[in-house]
């Protein structure tokens, strides 16, 4: 009978799936090579959503927060401000809040509204978690060049205190850990957030798959392993829920973390 | 086509053995980091800040497998 097979029904709409998540052009200016994706009109999106979520809330700032919104707002905040940073880079924190603020809110919201189903999460491509670990990149080294100077900079990747013979050994070792930061950085956002959502999409196809064939005349028991396929669906978006406010804050973190490494004295 | 299958796969298979390391050792850092909270609960901030680190560099061995199933 015509559709009874759920697996087949699979094979046919994995690859729309896979589809689904290409950054393909929604618009191009004429035939030059440059437009804009889908994960470029999300992340404008987020931008705006983050401006008009700060602005908003910086207007009504008060000394006794007020309204629940600005307070979860300043929640948020001072997480940053006081877990994220003081925490992590200690002593001269405060000038490095706005970075690790706005990357904590752009990668927070934009993994948000990636949730939405529907929606795609702007750093659920690599591009965009190119652009936002090469800023990171170039931020702490900038502050690490500034606190020691440059050839000290070069110098103080190796780790004081070893002995001569090994120091040439280890600063390429850690020369090559401090290269890779860039591309981790990147690509555990990228795979994180992609794999989560390849993950939701499966098992809602799945879901949908199973409880078509029976709807078409197949066995019951389709159904039921419909509704199973339905509680691992509802499973996995709780467990991406968490997975997304916690790649924003391993990524502050992260950036927290190589801002102190390259900026304190060995 | 017979032998793009079998890269296919094998990719899959060495990007599996290379998530082991990686997993056993982010498995430590987090049992290290949760029996350190269970003895000093006052120092889990900054137990759980160098779990993160660790975690991370870890992590970054199963990320390079990861990039190389796209880029070979």
């Amino acid at each position: 009978m015509e559709g009874t097979n759920p697996i087949e029904m699979l094979n046919e709409e994995v690859p729309h799936l896979q589809a689904s998540f290409d950054s393909a052009f929604l618009i191009e200016f004429g035939n030059t090579g440059f437009g804009i994706t889908q994960y470029m009109a999300y992340a404008i999106l987020v931008f705006i959503v983050v401006l008009a979520v700060v602005f908003g809330v910086g207007r009504k700032l008060t000394l006794v927060p007020n309204s629940k919104f600005v307070n979860m707002v300043e929640y948020g905040y001072q997480m940053v401000r006081n877990s994220i940073g003081e925490g992590t880079i200690g002593h001269g924190y405060k000038k490095h809040i706005p970075l690790l603020a706005t990357l904590f809110f752009f990668i927070l919201i934009s993994n948000f509204i990636g949730l939405i189903p529907g929606a795609k999460a702007a750093t659920g491509s690599l591009q965009i978690n190119w652009a936002l670990s090469i800023v990171a990149f170039v931020y702490f080294n900038y502050w690490g060049v500034k606190a020691h100077g440059g050839w000290g900079y070069i110098k103080s990747i190796a780790p004081s205190g070893l002995p001569l013979p090994m120091v040439p050994v280890i600063w390429v070792f850690e020369f090559v850990s401090l290269v890779i930061r860039v591309l981790t950085l990147a690509v555990r956002l990228y795979g994180n957030m992609f794999a989560g959502h390849m993950a939701l999409g499966v098992f809602a196809l799945f879901a949908t798959s199973f409880l078509t064939a029976t709807i078409n005349g197949a066995t019951v028991a389709f159904g039921g392993l419909s509704i199973v396929w339905l509680l691992f669906e509802i499973f996995m978006y709780a467990l991406e829920t968490l997975v997304a406010f916690l790649q924003a804050y391993v990524f502050t973190i992260l950036t927290a973390v190589y801002i102190s490494l390259a900026t304190s004295s060995h | 086509m017979e032998t793009t299958i079998v890269l296919a796969a094998l990719k899959l298979v060495g990007y599996g053995l290379g998530a082991i390391g990686p997993g056993i050792g982010i498995g430590i850092a987090c049992y290290g980091a949760c029996v350190g909270t269970a003895r000093q609960p006052e120092l889990a901030g900054r137990l759980f800040t160098n779990f993160i680190i660790g975690a991370a560099l870890a992590e970054a061995l199963a990320l390079l497998g990861f990039v190389l199933v796209f880029i070979v």
